[in-house]
């Protein structure tokens, strides 16, 4: 059967959004039990919305945090090899052990040295740190295309 | 005895007596659907996630001038669209310069799914304001009436950029729409 007044026709798409009141919901069902064309643009319809579902729902990088937020504060341990902290309490030990031994003839070159051996410390351990996410990375990446590979195959 | 789960309004009037817990409580609940209504919308994710920062932020410190804590999820989406088009506007000359809208800004090797794919492109090929409605009404489930209210616009043109963009992704997503129903996809 042909929809005879399409003037008349029910908003269709309130009716897969689901915004029509109850009779003009009953009332377009009616009509769609009788209405091959409308039959077909309602199933359209619908199909673009199941499509549209297909969509992912993205994780976000990181959480959202505040400054007075106790969830995301971090723990002692945390703070102490946070890595600024860490160089600083590095640099200060540095400091002080060769103050301490230095017995009044402390060089420039001697605190200078104490202070770009610190702060190499923390960089090489930083560079350990990115290494091990650069590999963890790539294994990731290798799984990803190794998926994908095999979704192509299956086709 | 029965337990209940914690409402959004319990934890807002908590959050507004100064209770951080409960406003962190609120936040987890909500951060992945504002984030991804920001993704979408600003195309990039660290713009996302840094207006999904503001918007919590500027909403915890505007908490005391909501009315009514029922409506907390409307009110959030209008401060989320708010900083969405201040950044798409600050950001316009650059994105003219850099020609047609693009896809949102997402590896693609973590979406594989030519679905997924189509569906995302075709999302960036609507106006920002046409996408904006197919987002607050298919993905977050908001009510006409309440997107008039996010938009600060009527409910007729909350339905006409809806209704536009709806004939504009049936006619781009058809042709994936037919694959998928012959078993090609």
């Amino acid at each position: 059967m042909s929809c005879v007044s399409p003037e008349s026709k029910p908003d269709w798409k309130a009716y897969v959004l689901r915004e029509l009141g109850q009779d003009a919901h009953r009332q377009a069902e009616a009509h769609l039990a009788t209405c091959s064309i409308c039959h077909e643009e309602v199933a359209t319809l619908r199909l673009t919305l199941d499509t549209l579902s297909t969509l992912r729902e993205e994780e976000m990088p990181r959480r959202i945090a505040f400054v007075s937020d106790k969830v995301f504060e971090p723990r002692w341990w945390q703070r102490v090899f946070n890595p600024t902290f860490a160089a600083g309490v590095l640099v200060a030990v540095a400091i002080l052990i060769h103050g301490f031994m230095g017995t009044g003839h402390t060089s420039q070159d001697q605190v200078d040295a104490a202070v770009t051996k610190a702060v190499s410390q923390v960089e090489a351990r930083h560079m350990q740190e990115i290494r091990a996410m650069y590999e963890e990375l790539d294994v990731r990446n290798k799984q990803v295309a190794n998926m994908y590979r095999n979704a192509v195959l299956s086709r | 005895m029965i337990f209940r789960e914690v409402e959004d309004p319990d934890l807002i009037a908590k959050a507004r007596r100064g209770d951080v817990e409960a406003y962190n409580l609120l936040v987890s609940r909500w951060e992945k659907r504002v984030f991804n209504y920001l993704l979408r919308l600003v195309s990039n994710r660290e713009d996302a996630m840094d207006v999904s920062q503001d918007v919590f932020l500027k909403a915890y410190q505007s908490l005391p001038k909501l009315d009514d804590p029922a409506r907390f999820p409307g009110w959030l989406f209008r401060i989320a669209h708010n900083e969405a088009f201040s950044l798409l506007r600050r950001k316009r000359p650059e994105a003219e310069l850099a020609g047609e809208p693009r896809p949102a800004d997402l590896n693609p090797r973590l979406l594989p799914i030519e679905l997924s794919l189509a569906v995302e492109t075709a999302l960036g090929r609507l106006s920002p304001d046409q996408r904006e409605a197919v987002l607050l009404k298919v993905y977050q489930g908001f009510k006409f009436e309440e997107m008039a209210e996010i938009l600060e616009c009527p409910v007729s043109t909350v339905k006409s950029r809806l209704y536009t963009a709806l004939d504009l992704l049936k006619a781009t997503l058809a042709p994936m729409q037919k694959a998928a129903l012959r078993g090609e996809l």
